[in-house]
């Protein structure tokens, strides 16, 4: 076996916590701060660990290090060279030093050496606004170029997959893009060509990246050589603001970051957020988990009569509502969920639906063709449910499920004899391909308040009362994933639909008017 | 492009058995197909990836890593003249000069391709050049043309025979 | 005076069918290694510290404390390399004793694989050495056919496998690590260290990269005593060595001659002094990684690593360029940078940028359209290039270039100021 193919990749997330190792330790210290760290780690991972900012390119903690970039270099207190940080394991008592005259002098040349033959294309380039080499100029540059010939010129605008352009002249060879390939989806779809100045990064010609984590490569690219054709010309990166929360993409509930635009509440793109879960990778189609928030043909507000489309406020939809639940009798009445919403919804959702007006008759809203088991090695799980497990839990907690015990599904609404279903259905529509035979059964039940994201669900007409709901960005939160890790979301901004709502507010509201009635 | 030939086939297999990883065997196999071909065309590429499990991407690397490769035709005979400093201070650029001029008067453009090289590792001989893979030394401007003229004619003989130069 | 030394590496230079085995046996050989199976792995490593013998490839490290480094109980298969790849402009020595006596190469390797617990070597040859390549194959085949490789050789325990690998056109390959990528079928590209060969090599495996004309030495050694060794040659560099030397000289060649030698009595009296009409104008000691020596630089110098290294330049792979007259130091320099711009494997950023960024310069001078201030750029970015990468490709283009800058500036600029010729 070479050593190339057994590179350190995503680690299996561990089901239960590793068991504590006692781990001998190391004391050092970096611009005299003491750090400890377990006996092995580089300065620059303990660095990193300890906040401690070593300017770098090449090295990523998720990938092996290279040790190609040369910027990391430190000062070893009694050591006659500079040394990169990347690869220079801490000893017990060894003294690193970041800001020596000499260290400040090797990054302003390695910075250099980096833009000689770079295109500082900055205007036209998507990285502006975080490009590594536009940080480090302002802080550790600032110098007068030595550099007065013709650039090397080089490739430009290569399509290299469904999301990919790359743009060899930004490049810098970092080889970070080639590691992610060799190491963590072990597809070697990139390489670096020729030698030299004349090096390049690139597919085997007419070859593309068709994988579905290419674009964590634009993510760890550290200039603007990748760029995401999703996100390509859209945005200035300075104009967005982002909020941690988890990808509604799948069970396995990866930490992200999204991005949007405040003032537009307009959403661009999302973003893996390191942690023990993802790691620092997600999937691309997580990344377009942020679109349906923008979708023109959001719900954008509450339905009460399906044929005339007739707006209606959501007092006079909570009354609707109210009034056909008061009618009906428990044995008529019925909830189906999807796994989508967070733990807080469910808690105040079952709390007033089961545990206060005692509905019995709970079914879980699942893709049918969906492969729960399956996983993609990486971090792709065919549950495509964020809280597949919040939902359950909610459910057992309540006696309503059995542990082990499969939940009643979407088929068993009908036969259940339920005249009025509260529905609330799935926020990511593309995970749910079977959707549209789905809503049709929906469309046969005397009544469906239908609680939804999505004007598309609305769309035949047949639906008579529907909610419009808030999405995963727009709220607070918690899921669980497959394995029953906490995510926590954070509302990034207020709803771009001024009357969307989350389930508990919608309850809440709903609860006062069925209050009310009596 | 049909595939290797049997006789290349078995070279390919020889060293890929040959070394403890089969990955190893890259630069003798692109050897092989270099010297039965003249030149690694992008189909034998494929051919290595599909039936021989070398990766493209990995094979296309090396090819254009190393300076021996060629991943486009090149004539016949390739000369690799040694344009470093001792083959240089003895008067190489005038030879290479020369084999250009010669090249271009007798129109022997398919024949012969000069890839001005460093270094050939005979400085004792210089100028040296090679050509394909026979080593001629003391190559000045003078003598580049008999050299050529002999070798023109040796090649186009049926059976090549021997090595040249000392 | 130089004392009488004897010929070790080519002690059979000359002989009728020099590279065969039956003369090499006939002269003796392979009884060293028949002798160090004997001896045991530990005895040999301190007879070759003994011997004071460093690495000939260029670096000078010594050879029995590199043979040490390797882990005496870890599991598993070791490897020795030959490295024959000899491509630093200037250099041609290790193909003379492939030509001589390719089999004492192959007993030193024995021996060395012997010490180090290695069963299988390579040897690794630039591709540019076809002839020699042949030799290598027939003696590792005769070898083969005689038991000196392969299972149980020389009726010890000890088994042995030998084989060769042909390059294919890369200077960096001549770096060990750079060496061990190729060898594994990747591009040269040297691997950060630590880890060391010696731990972490071929394939992971700890590894033994030693210079052909060190491998070729060690029978001797083993044969005679490292004492003896120790005979020839200065207290910090032992031994007689192979000098490459080339140029406008009456008898360039491969000699070997012990170290310490004086540089002027191997000018004159080996090579017989310059041709004709010619007279020196600088010498480069080492290789064209080597800052040059100028004229009143040489008078006194002698051929081993400390003289050179006092002198701001190195032995290095001990090729000896001598520049005569009529040669313009700016093409020497354009053709010196070019060749590291043309080779430098690519991956380290100063090296990639900076090969490239002078040869970009040195292309302006030549055109004769840089400014004077150009050529101390050379000097500038040549400063900053150094001490940084991963292999020292990067120093080997910036100190050259430091020194020409330094001794021959003025030329440079006088070049300039001639105005455009094309």
């Amino acid at each position: 076996m070479s050593p190339e193919t057994n590179q350190q990749a995503i680690k299996p997330v561990p089901l239960k916590p590793a068991e504590p190792v006692v781990k001998e330790t190391v004391t050092f210290t970096i611009n005299d701060k003491e750090i400890t760290v377990p006996k092995g780690t580089t300065v620059m991972a303990a660095a990193k660990q300890n906040d401690v900012y070593i300017p770098h390119f090449c090295w990523h903690p998720g990938l092996s290090v290279a040790g190609v970039c040369r910027f990391c270099m430190v000062k070893v207190e009694g050591r006659p060279k500079l040394e990169i940080g990347c690869n220079l394991t801490a000893t017990p008592g060894m003294k690193v030093s970041t800001l020596t005259p000499e260290v400040k002098e090797a990054h302003k040349w390695a910075l250099e050496f980096h833009l000689i033959n770079h295109p500082l294309d900055c205007p036209i380039c998507d990285q502006a606004g975080e490009c590594k080499l536009q940080d480090y100029y302002m802080e550790v540059g600032q110098y007068k170029s030595q550099m007065e010939r013709p650039k090397v010129l080089k490739p430009k605008a290569i399509d290299v997959g469904d999301d990919l352009v790359l743009d060899t002249e930004r490049c810098i060879l970092c080889d970070r893009c080639v590691r992610f390939e060799a190491e963590v989806t072990k597809t070697a779809a990139l390489g670096i060509f020729n030698r030299g100045d004349r090096a390049v990064i690139g597919t085997y010609p007419g070859k593309k990246i068709s994988h579905q984590y290419q674009t964590n490569i634009v993510d760890i690219c550290p200039v603007g050589a990748f760029t995401s054709k999703d996100f390509r010309f859209k945005q200035r990166v300075w104009f967005l603001k982002h909020k941690p929360t988890i990808c509604p993409g799948c069970s396995t509930g990866c930490h992200v970051d999204v991005y949007g635009k405040p003032d537009t509440r307009t959403y661009y793109r999302v973003k893996p957020r390191e942690s023990d879960v993802n790691q620092f990778w997600m999937c691309d189609t997580g990344r377009k988990t942020y679109k349906h928030l923008n979708q023109e043909n959001r719900l954008r507000g509450a339905i009460t009569s399906g044929a005339s489309r007739k707006r209606a406020t959501l007092a006079e939809a909570y009354q609707v509502l109210a009034e056909k639940i008061k009618s009906a009798s428990v044995q008529d009445l019925a909830l189906l969920v999807a796994p989508q919403y967070t733990c807080e919804e469910y808690q105040k959702f079952f709390e007033f639906f089961v545990d206060k007006l005692k509905i019995t008759k709970v079914f879980e809203w699942r893709e049918p063709t969906e492969d729960r088991k399956a996983f993609d090695g990486i971090l792709y799980r065919g549950d495509k449910n964020p809280n597949s497990l919040g939902l359950r839990q909610s459910l057992e907690k309540r006696g309503l499920v059995k542990p082990g015990q499969e939940i009643p599904g979407f088929n068993d609404v009908a036969a259940s004899g339920a005249t009025c279903v509260i529905a609330l259905a799935p926020e990511i529509l593309f995970q749910y391909p079977s959707l549209a035979s789905q809503m049709a059964l929906l469309e046969e039940l005397s009544f469906v308040s239908l609680w939804t994201v999505s004007a598309d669900l609305v769309a035949s007409k047949k639906i008579k009362h529907a909610l419009p709901m808030k999405g995963f960005a727009e709220k607070t939160g918690t899921f669980l994933n497959f394995e029953g890790k906490v995510g926590q979301l954070q509302e990034a901004f207020p709803s771009a639909v001024e009357d969307a709502r989350d389930i508990s507010e919608t309850v809440t509201s709903l609860g006062e008017v069925l209050m009310g009635l009596s | 492009m049909s595939g290797f030939s049997e006789g290349l086939k078995t070279k390919i297999e020889g060293f890929l058995g040959r070394y403890e990883t089969r990955r190893s065997a890259i630069l003798p196999v692109l050897h092989a197909i270099q010297d039965e071909y003249g030149w690694i065309h992008e189909d034998h590429v494929e051919e290595l990836h599909s039936k021989y499990q070398l990766d493209r991407i990995h094979v296309k690397e090396v090819i254009t890593f190393y300076d021996i490769y060629k991943d486009e035709p090149v004539a016949k005979h390739v000369i690799r003249f040694c344009k470093s400093l001792t083959c240089h201070m003895l008067g190489a650029t005038e030879s290479m000069a020369k084999v250009e001029s010669y090249i271009e008067k007798k129109g022997l453009q398919n024949s012969f391709e000069l890839e001005p090289f460093a270094c050939l590792g005979k400085c004792d001989g210089a100028p040296v050049m090679l050509i394909g893979k026979d080593r001629f030394e003391l190559v000045t401007a003078d003598k580049v043309e008999s050299i050529l003229d002999d070798y023109t004619k040796a090649s186009a003989a049926p059976q090549k025979g021997g090595t040249h130069g000392s | 005076m130089v004392a009488e030394y004897p010929k070790i590496l080519l002690a059979h230079q000359g002989l009728p069918d020099s590279r065969s085995l039956k003369t090499y046996l006939s002269q003796g050989g392979y009884e060293a290694a028949k002798k160090a199976i004997s001896m045991g792995p530990a005895q040999i490593i301190d007879e070759v510290k003994a011997s004071g013998l460093r690495g000939r490839g260029g670096a000078g490290f010594s050879t029995g404390m590199k043979w040490s480094f390797v882990p005496k109980d870890l599991p598993g298969a070791r490897y020795l390399i030959c490295n024959n790849d000899e491509s630093e402009p200037g250099t041609f020595k290790d193909r003379q004793i492939c030509t001589v006596s390719p089999h004492m190469i192959l007993e030193g390797m024995i021996i060395a694989g012997y010490a180090i617990g290695a069963a299988k070597g390579y040897i690794y040859t630039r591709w540019e050495f076809q002839k020699e390549i042949q030799y290598l194959e027939t003696a590792i085949k005769e070898a083969y056919e005689a038991g000196l490789l392969g299972k149980n050789i020389l009726n010890s325990s000890f088994s042995f496998d030998l084989d060769h690998y042909m390059g294919a056109g890369a200077y960096i390959c001549g770096e060990e690590t750079g060496l061990i990528s190729s060898l594994e079928g990747k591009k040269g590209q040297p691997k950060l260290k630590p880890p060391f060969p010696a731990v972490s090599g071929y394939l992971g495996r700890p590894t033994i990269v030693n210079n052909t004309e060190t491998l070729a030495v060690v029978p001797w050694i083993i044969n005679h005593g490292g004492k003896e060794y120790r005979k020839y040659g200065t207290e910090k560099s032992p031994g007689t060595k192979l000098f490459s030397i080339s140029g406008a000289l009456n008898r360039p060649g491969v000699y070997e001659v012990p170290l310490g030698y004086p540089l002027m009595k191997l000018i004159n009296d080996e090579c017989g002094g310059m041709q004709p009409g010619r007279t020196i104008k600088a010498v480069i000691p080492g290789g064209a990684s080597a800052p040059l020596l100028t004229p009143s630089e040489i008078q006194d110098a002698t051929l081993d690593y400390e003289c050179m290294a006092q002198k701001g330049t190195m032995l290095g792979s001990g090729a000896i360029m001598v520049i005569d007259d009529r040669q313009s130091m700016a093409d020497l320099l354009r053709i010196t940078i070019d060749f590291f711009a043309h080779e430098s494997c690519g991956q380290c950023t100063p090296c990639r940028e900076g090969t490239g960024w002078l040869a970009n310069i040195m292309m302006g001078i030549s055109e004769k359209t840089a400014k004077t201030e150009d050529v101390n750029r050379l000097g500038l970015v040549a400063k900053h290039m150094g001490g940084k990468t991963i292999c020292a490709l990067s120093d080997a283009c910036a100190m050259p270039v430091m020194s020409y800058v330094q001794k021959f500036g003025d030329e440079l600029r006088d070049y300039l100021k001639q105005g455009a010729v094309h």
